[in-house]
């Protein structure tokens, strides 16, 4: 398939599924009630174990990077140490970031 | 009974068709055959569910359609108009993760997803997939992506690398999170139901709840981690559909 055919079918159905909606008059209601739906204690679980998961996957990738490009380039502890504290601070941004979408009003960022 | 005291044993491969292709094992193993169960159940589930498109939805079509609104919505909130053409694979994506969740909860049967071979083939093709579809939609201006605006240039030195790391953990994170809630909730499982049985009648009652109240949190569980692989999924797919941060 091409990339051509599935656009305009694609529109089409957007078309229809508008139509429909305004006949039935739901057209966008559900974005208020989803934005609170983050704050049960089931998702704020899901949340902390996420960026727990974030932190030390930072780390295990940073240092096993390290250590690949150590092994490729003859240098081998000092990349893996500087990848080791790089990978613990993406880690943290992954985990900002995170957090940062989480107060935003709709889970955009900037 | 006596089998199945190690509380890891469940999740042990074993070789149900032994196969061998050019030297490499391909057997149909348990965890082959509960994926099998997992996709057949989906498409039973989708397809008598629709097959009659009853104005008022019967269980089953309620329950299909429940879960294609849910996914739609996830993508719309998430990604936007723009995420459309993205819907078949993560409706794929969120059923079969969440199915294969649940299956783990019948007794005797297989986690699929306990194993992180499975769930990171899982984030390796979201990874792939998205940042083909950066490239494609964006070119070389995706890697825009790694440059944070507004910074000094010094600084780039040190933030490009941050910036390509916290990219490339996102499977390991998408996957580790999956397989980790499921090996360790199984695992507590088995361990408490094993004390329930060395206590006796007599103090194996405690354990015995507990391990009824766990049941609930795991299959609360189970439908969180397909929820969350399938948001963060559509999270990345954003990053790269839009552009922006």
């Amino acid at each position: 398939m091409t990339a051509e055919p599935p656009s305009p079918s694609l529109k089409d159905l957007e078309a229809r599924l508008g139509r429909l909606r305004e006949r039935a008059g739901l057209e966008k209601e559900g974005k208020e009630e989803r934005g609170g739906a983050e704050a049960t204690p089931a998702s704020a679980m899901g949340l902390a174990f996420r960026a727990g998961v974030e932190l030390a996957a930072g780390l295990a990738v940073g240092g096993a990077l390290g250590w690949f490009l150590d092994g490729w380039l003859g240098t081998r502890p000092f990349l893996m140490l500087l990848f080791f504290a790089l990978g613990a601070a993406a880690g943290m941004l992954n985990v900002y970031r995170l957090v940062r979408a989480m107060n935003a009003p709709d889970g955009k960022t900037d | 009974m006596a089998e199945a005291h190690n509380p890891l044993e469940q999740f042990q491969i074993k070789r149900l068709v032994p196969m061998d292709v050019a030297g490499v094992d391909v057997s149909f193993t348990n965890s082959a055959l509960w994926m099998v169960i997992a996709i057949a159940l989906i498409t039973a589930l989708m397809l008598y569910g629709m097959r009659r498109q009853a104005l008022v939805p019967g269980r089953v079509q309620s329950a299909a359609e429940m879960a294609y609104e849910f996914v739609a919505n996830m993508l719309e909130d998430n990604v936007g108009h723009g995420g459309k053409p993205y819907f078949p694979f993560i409706f794929s994506l969120f059923m079969f993760i969440l199915f294969a969740n649940l299956l783990g909860m019948v007794p005797y049967s297989f986690t699929t997803t306990s194993h992180i071979v499975v769930t990171f083939a899982f984030a390796i093709v979201v990874f792939i997939g998205v940042t083909i579809i950066g490239f494609a939609l964006h070119g070389m201006h995706y890697l825009r992506l790694f440059v944070p605006s507004g910074v000094p240039w010094p600084f780039l030195f040190l933030l490009v690398p941050i910036e390509l790391l916290s990219y490339l953990i996102r499977p390991v994170s998408l996957s580790v999170r999956l397989f980790a809630n499921m090996l360790a909730g199984h695992t507590m499982l088995k361990v408490f139901a094993g004390f329930v049985i060395s206590l006796g009648a007599l103090l194996g009652w405690a354990p015995l709840a507990f391990v009824a109240a766990l049941t609930g949190l795991e299959i609360l569980i189970a439908f969180l981690q397909a929820y969350v692989f399938a948001v963060l999924s559509c999270i990345y797919l954003n990053d790269a559909v839009h552009m922006h941060h």
